[in-house]
């Protein structure tokens, strides 16, 4: 059951445009309206980095931006919260390892 | 910088409410919120909401939603500025967001603050593994973006959050396996826990999680019981296969920009943590400065909704002097009424604390049930715990349901006015309304129960009906779909009539046999097999099934054992003998009888 | 608390745990600490941890120079590591006439014994490719400059000073001293009085508030400087790098955040430790166009502390001429951290010896305002 929910008794879920995306590049299709951490679910990728300190994998926590779980490097930018950050076309997605660079 | 005479920040239920009473008022008012929606939270709720009518009971989370953001967008008055992150609130209520990656700043003469809440953390060994989250975050996927996170659920805590999260993944196809709760009670309202009991969620109190287990994702969970110091009790540890853990330990206030405009805050865990401090009319330490809401106070959205009116219309007196007091006063007693019952009294303890008195009103009470008519189809009200609410009351056409002053007495039914129209059972936000009427001539009833999965049952679709805790009480034949524009469908069966009282769902027929008799774990299909090799007696059925025959003595499974045979043989169960009653009725220890306890 | 101390301290400071430190190690006893609030809650704990030895003064260079000595032990004396690290400073100059300026502070730098460098700009690029250095003509290099966490130093002294016996009081504050025929007889704090004849103002930002309290109007003033942190990212930029003329510090700290900040143009007076925006507005452009890599880093903090200011930007470390063992370790100028371990060795000279040894700290005394006060420049 994981991924896109096809039919739900009482909502309805516009997906109109798409886009594609790359995950480690990886080409990801998605829908435009969808977080990062929204799509890359879809896929089912829930590993979205690795602790800078322990090394350990997280991954989406709160979904809403309190928190800082879902860090991921997004178009060469570190320290991007996923869940807040809307796909788009030909956008660079990588699992952010350490504390991420900006050289 | 732009000025204005108010500022909303955040646009949940309180935002919105506060936002559309400033502007109707002829306020000039910015509504700032983070998202590129307005609606808060409030749009991942599928499910109907409690309370009264002047506050959208009975309509879902986004169907609320969407009537406030009407309500905003036909305003003139209010300006809204969505992906708007608020980043500071610095001295002379000047506000700084962030939209489009640039720094915006505004002022306005007075801020209504509603930043709402956020979740507490659970620690435990790998708590941070990912396939661990925030209930609000699993909503956000499965209801805002139609994205499952995993197949198989665990849920820690039986909060109303936790109860409805569980409802809502069963609704979106997931399983859920349990739900875990360290109280020796349920949390939220039994008729949000009895919605997914009966659909077979277990929930297990006195427990907690010890770990996840998982490599680079969770594949499973180990809980364990817990003792009265709430520490694992050892041996009891069991590993639960799930993918997916949600936590739903309670939220907390956010209150970091409040603090920023100079709100004085103060932990009062009985409001959910720290909060700002703030009087009856929602004004804070700082008089510029109103809060709403859940960062005023851990509750519902119909109370943020009241909070919101309330802090708006005062701050409307103040800026325009129009006298509001009347207003005021009423959406003030209509709060006291909302929080009268014995849900809220975390809440009314925490608000005297904070030295605001709770009004003398008239008291919630558990209404005496009127003499019931049987064989009349009419509605079983299952609604016995004061919350609330007063849709069933409101939504009865012809006046069958009585509640009183105080919407969070209970419920109770006038046969006699009922006319079995259904429509209180589409409306009930809690799913406790069912239809019956027995057929006492023939032993059978019709039951009625509201349904909002998929696939929607169809007329002469074999199921299964199960009881109040999803376990198989018999098969039935669905005899009538009754659809509603509001997704709450009723679909109707008929089931022997001494099931009358415990058929709550309607299941599909599932491959893997139900257990029937838990004590000797004896399935549906063993059953069905033994009586099909001729085995119609059921004195015989059981010495070779070994049903009934453990240790609870055939108090859990007979009358469905006596069920299953009736419906193969069409020997009615009254018809069936039902064997021999003997002591003793529950286990007994042979040391009992060693010393007689007659003489003292 | 203790009843009797043979010398009070007032503040918990770096400045005054450093002395409470030194003091012990002399073999003192009964010394007693009172810090109104928490270690670190002040000054120190608020300021940007940098440790720099290029001064204008000759005798902030020495200071600066002993601390760094000391800074270097600081594992092993105090036992805590405290993110020290020697990252060098460069200080850039924009025009002929500021890079004429950093010669001669280099060639007075050198005197003292200080290895710093001038610097051409191709030699910054070199050093650090990453930076913008449009405008810059030159600057000076130090590569023994550096940078410690400030909150741990201080945590570290105040662990080090407990272990040692001293008596230290937080959330205690200072309501008054008792001075009698000149002497000091006692000291009245919100939890109780304490009998002493030593007091040692080391209050930082209050300095001038527990100067009234001994009737001395002692000549420093607070001033509120605003700092940011952003988020952490992988190592960067080794050094502290300081604008005077653009009006910035910033560094990386071990962690991996950057600290920043600048001198308002209209500081807050007092000690008002609130925020502005318009710090924000004017800080990001400028760190944004000499670190172009700065522009997707986020910021995640704005805080603000007390710089306490004497008139020529230099601490005054001396003894009350009309109280008798009234001693002040005060006005800092925002650079108490990276001098606390020398004034605190000094400051504890002061007092068991009647005079500071390792090294002559006379000139920092009050009667230099007396005379023509001449100005410490390279403030941030």
């Amino acid at each position: 059951m994981k991924g896109r929910i096809k039919a739900h008794p009482i909502l309805e879920f516009k997906r109109e445009k798409r886009v594609k995306f790359y995950f480690e590049d990886r080409e990801i299709e998605a829908y435009e309206g969808e977080t990062v951490a929204a799509a890359l679910h879809a896929a089912g990728i829930r590993v979205l980095r690795y602790t800078s300190h322990r090394n350990r994998p997280a991954g989406l926590f709160c979904a809403i931006g309190k928190c800082s779980s879902c860090l991921m490097k997004i178009n060469g930018v570190p320290n991007v919260r996923s869940c807040m950050t809307k796909v788009s076309d030909g956008m660079k997605v990588r699992r952010q390892k350490e504390k991420g660079d900006v050289l | 910088m732009k000025f204005y005479e108010t500022i909303v920040i955040g646009s949940g239920p309180a935002g919105m409410v506060g936002a559309t009473i400033l502007g109707q008022h002829g306020v000039k008012t910015l509504l700032l919120d983070e998202n590129d929606f307005i609606g808060g939270q409030l749009v991942k709720q599928t499910h109907k909401f409690f309370g009264d009518h002047a506050h959208y009971a009975s309509l879902r989370g986004f169907e609320i939603a969407q009537k406030l953001q009407d309500g905003i967008s036909s305003n003139s008055n209010v300006e809204v500025e969505n992906a708007a992150t608020v980043m500071g609130i610095y001295p002379n209520n000047t506000v700084t967001y962030i939209q489009n990656g640039k720094k915006c700043k505004a002022y306005g003469k007075k801020l209504l603050i509603t930043t709402g809440a956020m979740e507490k953390q659970l620690p435990f060994v790998n708590s941070d593994l990912p396939g661990v989250y925030g209930a609000g975050a699993i909503q956000t996927l499965m209801n805002e973006y139609g994205i499952m996170p995993g197949s198989r659920f665990m849920i820690i805590g039986s909060g109303n959050i936790g109860l409805i999260l569980a409802y809502q993944l069963i609704q979106a196809g997931a399983k859920v396996r349990a739900i875990v709760e360290a109280l020796g009670k349920i949390g939220g309202y039994a008729v949000h826990a009895n919605k997914i009991k009966r659909l077979g969620v277990p929930i297990l109190l006195n427990h907690t999680i010890v770990k996840a287990i998982g490599d680079k994702s969770v594949s499973g969970a180990v809980i364990a019981e817990i003792d009265d110091k709430f520490k694992p009790i050892t041996g009891t540890e069991r590993e639960l296969v799930v993918d997916t853990i949600a936590i739903s330990v309670g939220l907390t206030p956010l209150t970091e920009l409040s603090e920023q405009a100079g709100c004085k805050v103060e932990f009062i865990p009985e409001l959910g943590g720290y909060v700002p401090i703030r009087n009856e009319r929602m004004k804070t330490t700082n008089p510029d400065v109103f809060i709403a809401g859940d960062l005023a106070s851990i509750e519902e959205a119909t109370t943020a909704m009241i909070e919101g009116k309330i802090a708006s219309l005062e701050m409307v007196q103040e800026l325009t002097g129009k006298d509001l007091e009347k207003e005021i006063e009423n959406e003030i007693t209509i709060l006291a009424l909302f929080r009268s019952g014995p849900k809220s009294v975390k809440i009314r303890s925490g608000l005297e604390k904070m030295g605001i008195k709770n009004l003398a009103i008239s008291k919630p009470r558990i209404n005496e049930p009127k003499e019931d008519i049987v064989g009349k189809l009419r509605a079983v009200l299952e609604c016995d715990e004061e919350i609330p609410c007063n849709s069933c009351e409101v939504s009865c056409p012809f006046g069958a349901i009585y509640i009183g002053e105080n919407l969070n007495s209970t419920p109770v039914l006038d046969p006699d006015k009922c006319t079995g129209c259904g429509t209180c059972v589409n409306a009930c936000p809690g799913l406790a309304i069912f239809m019956l009427k027995e057929d006492v001539e023939n032993r059978m009833a019709l039951v009625g129960i509201p349904y909002e999965l998929l696939p929607l049952p169809v007329k002469g679709q074999k199921m299964w009906a199960m009881n109040k805790n999803g376990d198989y009480v018999c098969d039935v034949t669905v005899e009538r779909v009754v659809k509603y524009p509001n997704k709450t469908h009723l679909v109707y069966a008929k089931i022997p009539i001494e099931f009358s009282q415990s058929v709550r769902h309607f299941s599909f027929i599932k491959k893997e046999s139900p257990i029937i008799c838990r004590c000797e774990e004896v399935t549906l299909d063993e059953i069905e097999n033994t009586i099909d090799s001729g085995i119609t007696d059921f004195e015989e059925l059981k010495r070779l099934t070994r049903v009934t025959m453990g240790p609870c003595g055939g108090k859990n499974c007979k009358l469905v054992v006596l069920g299953i045979l009736s419906r193969k043989t069409g020997v009615s169960i009254s018809n069936l003998s039902q064997g021999t009653s003997r002591p003793p009725v529950k286990p007994v220890e042979f040391s009992a009888f060693l010393k007689c306890g007659d003489d003292k | 608390m203790i009843s009797n101390a043979s010398v009070v301290i007032i503040g918990g400071g770096i400045i005054g745990t450093s002395i409470a430190f030194n003091l012990a190690k002399l073999g003192v006893k009964d010394i007693s600490v009172f810090e109104k609030s928490y270690i670190s809650s002040g000054s120190t704990g608020r300021c940007g941890g940098g440790i720099r030895q290029q001064w204008t003064s000759p005798m902030n260079v020495r200071l600066a120079m002993r601390s760094v000595e000391l800074f270097r032990r600081f594992r092993e004396d105090i036992g805590m590591d405290i993110e020290y690290h020697e990252g060098g400073y460069l200080l850039l100059a924009y025009s002929d006439e500021e890079m004429g300026e950093f010669e001669s502070n280099v060639k007075m730098q050198n005197q003292e014994g200080l290895s710093v460098q001038l610097v051409s700009p191709g030699e910054i690029k070199e050093k650090f490719p990453f930076m913008n250095l449009e405008r810059v003509v030159g600057g000076t290099w130090c590569p023994s400059d550096s940078h410690a966490n400030p909150q741990i130093a201080n945590i570290a002294y105040a662990i080090a000073i407990k272990r040692m016996g001293v008596d230290l009081n937080t959330h205690t504050a200072v309501d008054g001293i008792d001075i009698q025929n000149g002497e000091i007889v006692g000291v009245q704090t919100d939890k109780g009085y304490v009998k002493t004849n030593t007091v040692i103002n080391a209050a930082g930002g209050f300095s001038h508030e527990v100067g009234l309290m001994a009737n001395m109007d002692i000549p420093t003033h607070s001033e509120r400087h605003q700092i940011l942190v952003t988020e952490s990212i992988n190592h960067v930029l080794e050094p502290m790098v300081i604008s005077f003329k653009k009006n910035y510090y910033v560094r990386q700290t071990m962690h991996g955040s950057f600290v920043m900040g600048q001198s308002d143009k209209k500081p807050a007076q007092g000690n008002d430790l609130g925020h502005s925006v318009e710090f924000l507005e004017e800080m990001a452009p400028k760190m944004v166009h000499d670190f172009p890599f700065m522009t997707h880093l986020h910021i995640v903090r704005q805080w603000s502390g007390a710089y306490n200011i004497s008139p020529d930007a230099q601490p005054i470390i001396d003894t009350a001429e009309s109280i008798s063992r009234y001693i002040f370790a005060v006005g800092f100028s925002g650079h108490g951290f990276m001098l606390a371990p020398a004034a605190g060795e000094a400051v504890a000279e002061m007092v068991v010896y009647g005079r500071s040894k390792t090294m002559d700290v006379s000139n920092l005394n009050m009667r230099r305002f007396k005379r023509q006060i001449k100005s410490e420049k390279n403030v941030v």
